[in-house]
Order: C-alpha cells, then sequence, then structure tokens
C-alpha cells in the first residue's frame, strides 16, 4: 500500500531547476533507495518532503494527509522523522536530550507545568527518559548517553541522528547520507542496523546514499535522480546494470594500476624525507587524541592514512599542518623543524593542507578563489594551469564557490592547491559524499600531482580506492599507528590490517557483535595483541625499517619477534 | 541525582541565597538601598536575556525597552487610575509580555545581525518616540516622565524613600522564585525545546517543535521576565521617567550578560550588582586625592571599562565569568574526587 505519494514535484532555486516534476512513491514497510550524483536534486527532495522547503509546484499525500502545505513540525507530527546529510544535533545537549526533545516535543508538554515540575511533567519526564534508554541500547548508544552530542565523533553522531529520529515514533524515516564518512565495516553494520530498525520499529524508509554497497544491500526498490529529473528507478539488481545509470553516475570499474605504482614506490626508497613525523602527540582539551605517531613522506610520493573513524587521522593532519598545536613530537618538513610554527608558515613552505569540507570561502567566485592564492604566494600566479587541468571550472569561472556541487567544490580545493606550487598536499576525506563518478576523477587528479613531482598524505575512507592510487600506506589504530607498509604489500596482506579496514565482504551480523571499544569496529585479533604491549616508538621504527628492507609487514615481523621471546 | 531531590537542592539553595541578600543592604544609607533594589530591577532584565538569548539563541538589543513598558504600564496604574501596586506590576508585566510577543515575530523570519539591528530599531523608536516624545506627552510625560507619589500595595501606603528596604526585599523574593523556575525550565522538556531551537532551528522545526509558537512564547516570556523588574521601578524610584530604559541601557544588557555568562541564571544576578552598584561607588568614591595625587574617575569610566572587560574576557573567559568560574569549579571538583580511581578514556 502506498504511504508517500509524490507528484510532479517542481523546486527553482533562481534559474536553477532543481527538481523537475519528480514523482515517486513509497510503501509501507519498503526501504527506497534514493540514488544519484550530486546536485541531482536527492536532499532538495528530502527537503520538500520533510518541509524544510516549499516546492514551487506539485502535490505530495502522506497517507490520506495532504503534506504541501504542512509546516515541518505538523509533518514530523504524522510521522515523518529525517536525519541530516550534515550533521544537525543539538551539539550542547546530551545524548539522551537529544533523544528526549523530539520525545516531548510531539507529546503534550506545557511550558509552565514543565517550569514548576508539576507532577504531569515528572511523571513524562521519566517515561521520556525509560523510552530514550530503550532506544539508546538498542543502537548501542548507551556509553554516550551523558556525553555533549557535539563532543562525539562524526560516525558515533550519525547514529545518534538515527537515534533521534527514532525517538520521534516515526512511520517514515527519511535517512540522508547516513554512511557518509563510514568506513567499509561500519557501513555494513549500518546495513544490519536499518533492517533490524525496521523489523523492530515497523519503519518505512527513503535512503540517500553514495555508497552502492549500503543502498543494493538494503534497497527494496530504487530511484535514480539526475539532474532534476528521474532517470530510472526498479530494482536494486536491475539499476545496478542500466545502461543510463552506469553512464551517469556509477562509472566504469577503475583500472587498477598497482605494478606502475610498485616500480615508483621501488625508485623512491632511497630519498630523503621530505615529511619526517616523530612520536607525535595531539589532542583537543582534555582530551589526547593521537599519541607517538611516527610517519613520514618522501619527495613525490603518495602516502594514504588510512583507518577508522576517530582513530586520529584528522587530528595528525591538523597537527601537522598547524592548524593545532601538536603536545609533544618533532615534525620536519623540507630539512625545516616546523612542530608548533604558524598554519601560514608552514604553507608559505609548501605544505597545503585540504581540511575535511574543503575550507573554500562559499560566497567567492571560482576564479576569485583561485586568484587569491597570487595573493598568499606573494607573485602573480597564472590561473590558467588550473583550468587546463580542471576544464570544467573554466565554465564556471564566475559561478560563486557556494552554489557548485561538491565534486567541483573538491576540484577548486585541489585546483587551488596546485596553484601555490606546493611540494606536499594534504587532503582529508576527499570522496566524502561525492558520487562514484566524481571520486575516480578525483582520484585520477592525484596521479596527475604524482606526476607532476607533488607528494601527497591523504586522509580516506575509501580504503581501495586509496591503497590504488598510494605508494605506502599508514594503517591508524586508536590514536597511534597500527600498521605500515607499501600499497600493494596491505592490499595483498589482508588479515594484516585489520579486517575492519580493508573487508567489503562481511559475513557476521555485527549489530550483536558490538564489543563497546568506542566505535564498535571489529580488530583483528593478531592486532589487538600487538597493540597491547606498547612498544616503545624508537623500537617500532626500527621494527619498521627491518620490515621494509626485508619487504615484509612489520606487524608480521613483530609477531615473529614477539614469538622468538618468548622461546626463551 | 534523580530530578526531585535535585529540585530540593535548588529550592535550599535558592533559600538561602534570599536569606543572605536580603539583610545585605540593611546596615547601609539610603543610596545603597536604592542601589540594591536598582540591581534586582538590572538582574530581571538581564535574566530576560539569559532565557532569550542563553536558552533560545535569539538576539534583542531592547531588553531595556520592555522594561520600560513594564515600568511605565505600572506607573500609569498607580497615579492615573490609583490602582493597588499589585494590580499595576501585572498590567505592567502583561503589556511587555504583549510587546515582546510582537517584536517576536520579525524574528520568526531573521537572525543572528539582522534581528539584532531590528531589535535595535525597535529599542530606538520606543526611546526617542514614544517615550520622550511630545506627542506622547499626556501619557509618558515627555522627556522629564513624572512622580509617581504615593503607592497602595494591599491596602497599605507606601512611600518610595521609606519602604525602599521593603520593596527590596519584594522584588527578590520574586527574582529568587523567576530564578528557580528559569534554572528548573533548562532542564525541563519545555528548556530542551528551547535549547534545540538554539542549536539547530532546521533540526528542531523537523522533530516536532513549532517554531513559530515557541519563538514567540520565548520573546513574550523575555519581556515579561524583563517588565517585572521594570513594572517596581516606580515604586523604588518614586517617579518614572525615560532615561533608565533608554537605548544604551539595553546594549549595556546585552554586553553585561555575555561578561557574566549569558547562559547562567545567577550570571544575572551577578551582572545586576555590578549594573547597580560599581557607577554609583564610582560616582561616590571615583573623585579624591590618594597619596597626595588628584584623581577624578566620573561615571563616563564605567562604560569604557565594560568594555574593556567584555574584550578580556571573549579572550580569557569565553563562557562568561559566572560560566567559566562555574565549569573550572566543576572540573576541580571532578578531579580532586577522581584521584585514585583510573581516568576512563571516550572514545
Amino acid at each position: 500500500m502506498t504511504m508517500l505519494r509524490v507528484r510532479d514535484v517542481t523546486v527553482r532555486f533562481g534559474g536553477i531547476v532543481a527538481l523537475d516534476n519528480v514523482s515517486l512513491d513509497l510503501n509501507r514497510g519498503e526501504i527506497l533507495g534514493l540514488i544519484g550524483p550530486n546536485g541531482a536534486g536527492k536532499t532538495t527532495m528530502f527537503n520538500c518532503i520533510s518541509g524544510v522547503i516549499r516546492p514551487d509546484g506539485g502535490s505530495m499525500y502522506f497517507d490520506t494527509h495532504a503534506l504541501t502545505y504542512a509546516p515541518p513540525h505538523v509533518r514530523a507530527r504524522l510521522g515523518i522523522a529525517r536525519t541530516f546529510q550534515n550533521l544537525q544535533l543539538w551539539g550542547s545537549m546530551t545524548v539522551e536530550e537529544n533523544l528526549m526533545t523530539p520525545m516531548d516535543a510531539l507529546g503534550r508538554r506545557n511550558t509552565f507545568s514543565d517550569a514548576l515540575y508539576l507532577p504531569f511533567s515528572a511523571y513524562a519526564e521519566r517515561a521520556s527518559i525509560e523510552r530514550a534508554r530503550a532506544i539508546l541500547h538498542v543502537l548501542d548508544l548507551t556509553p554516550y548517553r551523558r556525553t555533549k552530542a557535539g563532543d562525539l565523533p562524526a560516525g558515533i553522531q550519525r547514529r545518534v541522528e538515527i537515534a533521534r529520529a527514532l525517538a520521534m515514533r516515526p512511520r517514515l524515516l527519511l535517512l540522508d547520507e547516513p554512511a557518509a564518512g563510514l568506513d567499509a565495516q561500519e557501513t555494513a553494520r549500518l546495513g544490519e542496523l536499518l533492517r533490524a530498525v525496521r523489523e523492530r520499529f515497523h519503519v518505512s524508509m527513503l535512503l540517500v546514499d553514495h555508497d552502492m554497497s549500503l543502498v543494493m544491500r538494503v534497497c527494496d526498490y530504487v530511484y535514480v535522480l539526475d539532474f532534476g529529473k528521474m532517470l530510472a528507478k526498479g530494482q536494486p539488481a536491475s539499476i545496478r546494470n542500466d545502461p543510463k545509470v552506469i553512464a551517469a553516475y556509477l562509472g566504469e570499474e577503475s583500472k587498477k594500476l598497482a605494478e606502475d605504482v610498485e616500480t615508483v614506490a621501488a625508485t623512491r626508497r632511497d630519498e630523503l624525507p621530505l615529511l619526517q613525523v616523530d612520536d607525535l602527540a595531539a589532542g583537543y582539551g582534555g582530551l589526547e587524541v593521537i599519541r607517538d605517531v611516527d610517519l613520514m613522506v618522501r619527495p613525490g610520493e603518495v602516502v594514504a592514512c588510512i583507518g577508522a573513524n576517530g582513530a586520529g587521522k584528522t587530528t595528525t593532519l591538523r597537527a601537522i599542518s598547524g592548524m593545532i598545536h601538536p603536545r609533544a613530537g618533532r615534525i620536519t618538513f623540507a630539512g625545516k623543524k616546523i612542530a608548533g610554527a604558524s598554519p601560514e608558515g608552514i604553507a608559505r613552505l609548501g605544505l597545503i593542507h585540504i581540511p575535511e569540507g574543503r575550507g573554500l570561502f562559499p560566497t567567492i567566485s571560482v576564479e576569485d578563489t583561485l586568484r587569491l592564492v597570487s595573493n598568499t604566494a606573494g607573485v602573480e600566479v597564472d590561473i590558467s594551469a588550473a583550468f587546463e587541468l580542471f576544464p570544467r571550472l573554466r565554465e564556471r569561472g564566475h559561478q560563486l564557490v557556494g552554489t557548485l556541487s561538491g565534486g567541483e567544490q573538491q576540484m577548486v580545493a585541489l585546483a587551488r592547491a596546485i596553484l601555490s606550487r606546493p611540494r606536499l598536499v594534504m587532503i582529508d576525506e576527499m570522496s566524502q559524499g561525492l558520487a562514484p563518478t566524481v571520486v575516480r576523477q578525483l582520484f585520477e587528479i592525484i596521479r596527475v600531482f604524482r606526476e607532476q613531482g607533488i607528494a601527497v598524505l591523504l586522509v580516506e575512507q575509501f580504503v581501495e580506492s586509496a591503497l590504488d592510487v598510494a605508494d605506502r600506506a599508514y594503517v591508524f589504530e586508536h590514536g597511534t599507528i597500527g600498521l605500515s607498509g607499501s600499497a600493494a604489500e596491505l592490499r595483498s596482506d589482508r588479515k594484516l590490517v585489520a579486517g575492519s579496514y580493508l573487508g567489503t565482504a562481511v559475513d557476521e551480523a555485527p549489530m550483536a557483535r558490538a564489543n563497546g571499544n568506542g566505535n564498535g569496529h571489529r580488530i583483528d585479533p593478531s592486532l589487538l595483541e600487538l597493540m597491547s604491549v606498547r612498544v616503545p616508538a624508537k623500537l617500532k621504527r626500527a621494527l619498521e625499517q627491518r620490515a621494509e628492507t626485508e619487504g615484509r609487514g612489520a606487524g608480521a615481523l613483530a609477531v615473529e619477534l614477539l614469538g622468538k621471546v618468548d622461546e626463551q | 541525582m534523580t530530578s526531585t531531590s535535585k529540585l530540593m537542592v535548588r529550592v535550599a539553595l535558592t533559600l538561602v541565597a534570599f536569606t543572605v541578600l536580603a539583610r545585605i543592604p540593611a546596615g547601609f544609607d539610603v543610596g545603597f538601598k536604592f542601589d540594591a533594589a536598582l540591581a534586582v530591577i538590572w538582574a530581571f532584565g538581564l535574566l530576560s536575556l539569559v532565557l532569550l538569548t542563553g536558552y533560545v539563541g535569539q538576539i534583542s538589543l531592547c531588553q531595556a525597552t520592555f522594561a520600560g513598558v513594564g515600568a511605565y504600564g505600572a506607573g500609569m496604574m498607580v497615579s492615573s487610575f490609583h490602582a493597588d501596586y499589585l494590580v499595576a506590576v501585572v498590567v505592567g508585566v502583561a503589556a511587555a509580555f504583549a510587546l515582546g510577543v510582537v517584536v517576536g515575530l520579525p524574528a520568526l523570519r531573521l537572525r543572528g545581525i539582522t534581528l539584532a539591528i531590528v531589535t535595535l530599531g525597535i529599542a530606538l523608536v520606543f526611546d526617542r518616540y514614544v517615550f520622550q516624545d511630545h506627542a506622547f506627552e499626556w501619557f509618558t510625560g515627555g522627556s522629564g516622565g513624572w512622580r509617581v507619589g504615593e503607592a497602595n500595595v494591599f491596602g497599605l501606603r507606601m512611600d518610595s524613600s521609606a519602604h525602599l528596604m521593603a520593596a527590596y526585599v519584594v522584588l527578590l523574593a520574586l527574582f529568587c522564585l523567576v530564578a528557580l523556575l528559569m534554572v528548573n525550565l533548562h532542564d525541563s522538556g519545555a528548556g530542551r525545546r528551547f535549547r534545540a531551537i538554539r542549536d539547530s532551528e532546521l533540526a528542531a522545526a523537523t522533530m516536532g517543535v513549532d517554531l513559530t509558537r515557541y519563538k514567540l512564547l520565548a520573546f513574550g516570556l523575555s519581556a515579561a521576565i524583563a517588565g517585572l523588574g521594570g513594572a517596581f521601578y516606580p515604586l523604588v524610584a518614586g517617579s518614572v521617567s525615560p532615561q533608565p530604559f533608554w537605548l544604551f541601557t539595553s546594549l549595556q544588557f546585552a554586553a553585561i550578560a555575555v561578561l557574566m555568562g549569558v547562559r547562567y541564571v545567577p550570571a544575572a544576578a551577578l551582572g545586576g550588582v555590578f549594573m547597580a552598584v560599581v557607577p554609583d561607588v564610582l560616582t561616590r568614591f571615583g573623585h579624591g586625592t590618594f597619596l597626595g595625587h588628584q584623581y577624578d574617575i566620573s561615571y563616563d569610566w564605567f562604560s569604557i571599562a565594560v568594555g574593556v572587560l567584555l574584550i578580556i574576557q571573549l579572550i580569557v573567559l569565553p563562557d562568561g565569568v559566572w560560566g567559566d568560574i562555574r565549569n573550572r569549579v566543576h572540573h576541580a571538583w571532578a578531579a580532586a574526587t577522581a584521584i585514585g580511581t583510573r581516568k576512563v578514556k571516550v572514545a
């Protein structure tokens, strides 16, 4: 039976048609997928359904209710809940409070009775707390009950978003990119979770996500949007093979250049490191996020940092580029000590940091953004070089950066970086929230960087793509580096890298296996064993060097050496 | 700690604070007694910002106008209609609430700097064209205001100078009550809805919070709180005049609320004392000779001092004087009680 009917909805922003006569039907109990390239209008569709924006034409019905003119809180009352792509938790409130707010907003509560703490309010309060705890328990969020939502890592915030939406007792749940920023293992867990939620809470869902593994696994039916128009609809299996969809969105499978990478890596072994980081520690406030981080990037080398959410990858980049002050350790870049130096000073040495979210100015045009490079570089820079690399940006030269799609914005960020003639570019989560085709293009750009002799330090959730393009990689685990090695080695030696990182094939139901170690990642036992012995940084470095000369993984070597000690 | 025992602790703390504060001005001269009463009136103004800015995240630069409307409403009821002062206060508060809801209307569409400008405009309009203008002189008494004379409270005649202490105690009791309600409100369901609007309006609306209703309610309640303080001004000062409620007082409210910690109820009391007592101390003791040197620190220095303190505070104590000191005490307490137990790290 049709639960949500959307008929011929049109939305215009100025002259741009974001949605053009789009219709869709969602049946009760169904998980419906909505996919499409960046800027196709998926989030606009969500905003229409949840009432954040009003369509210029068309109509929407939820069961028997006409939605078109209902304000958002009325739709919430009808049972439509949503999560947000750019997390919209109430950051200064605890996780529990975040769940209780929609509960009592939808219940009949009274401001004066609340302020006076009358018996009615006290009773409703206790009932809300009970229900909030039950939901938190189901979603494995109980340990964070009293933590402020804003202090949590992004991956957990996404789970809290889902919990908060469930607190509304929704009948329809709109999920906007719930898997953004999650690694393969977490995404698999999320898929299980969504299916479990449907069974337990009897919720229908509309799911927008770029992670095809998630969409294909959980959705019953998939709609594909492209440039505001409905491109295709059908069962996941037929969508996957639809030539139109492949051309517009999924793209061809990327060619592996592993052998090529291997030779490049071999020739660079002897060069002096461009960036050398020893015993780095950093954190925020009372929290030490990373410690004993040692890493090194040689000139012209592409190095990937991979690992679970909250493992300290972003913090490491921030500490290197001077955005946060390192607490301990040495950082040498091009022969200069840069630990604790100002971010602009470090940038002037040729170390460019593209942060998560790209760090662009939304109200400045593309051309002006690129021209700003001349300003910081101190010499006139020819911006046409950037347009040769990114022809698409030439057409958009006069457009404001904020109006570009996510992929184009990332291109601007990369173009800006390359114009300043850097020696090392650090890119944080380049592919987050971008469509597969765009991601592929961006990874091609990384190869261009390498050809031009620019070293790249990459933080990436798409482990496979990252290892394809990288020479070497570091695996972060709980705030320090657990493993390192050549990309080819890590790709082939999957058992060494904890199952969570490369495990595209996930076997068991992860819901039941939440191990309470924070993010709920599953860690390879051998790695855990390794980590429980806190190896001094110097020893670890020696180990890694030896592993490198012997051409083996450091982890394997360590296990072997530890075994020898035991025998003695 | 359960909510009920928390409530008991709060009631007890409020009673202790009331008993202590009620006695302090007794030993001082009339001037300081007046300061004390004025401090509570200003504290009401700051408390109204704790609700509006601290809880709901809305900006207003016309809180003194709300207090002024309360004062004029109450004063008029006493002078023109010889009403009981209790009735006068109710009328003043109701007038302020109504104006607050009206001012809240633009806030449904505007936020941030635009809302600040609009409320600043409202403050300016009331300051120049209502409280002081000739057109309304029959009502407002023009720029000089008018004397209220004697007032009746429950049939008892109260003279402003003779019963200043009594007025102070009544005001303080009311302030303690409203402050207690405000603290309660913060942790309650309604408080969560208010804070949800502050943290993310978008999420609040889609999670079932009726933005129109709660924003207007917030503006109305906030104006009523400011108006409640203002309504006692005629009783305390014996007159009503535009000067205490002019534009600059509104700006001072905003500055001092931020200075003391706009999210904390006790900070409002702290700010009220600061606003009332410091200028008076400056005018009384700000000139004379010290070690043979002549010095003269006039009232004007107060504004400069507030500005400088605000800059220092934003750097050193970003959560306000009260907020940061409170947080530090909490941390120290947590650290002291955690000695011996191993620190557990969160993800």
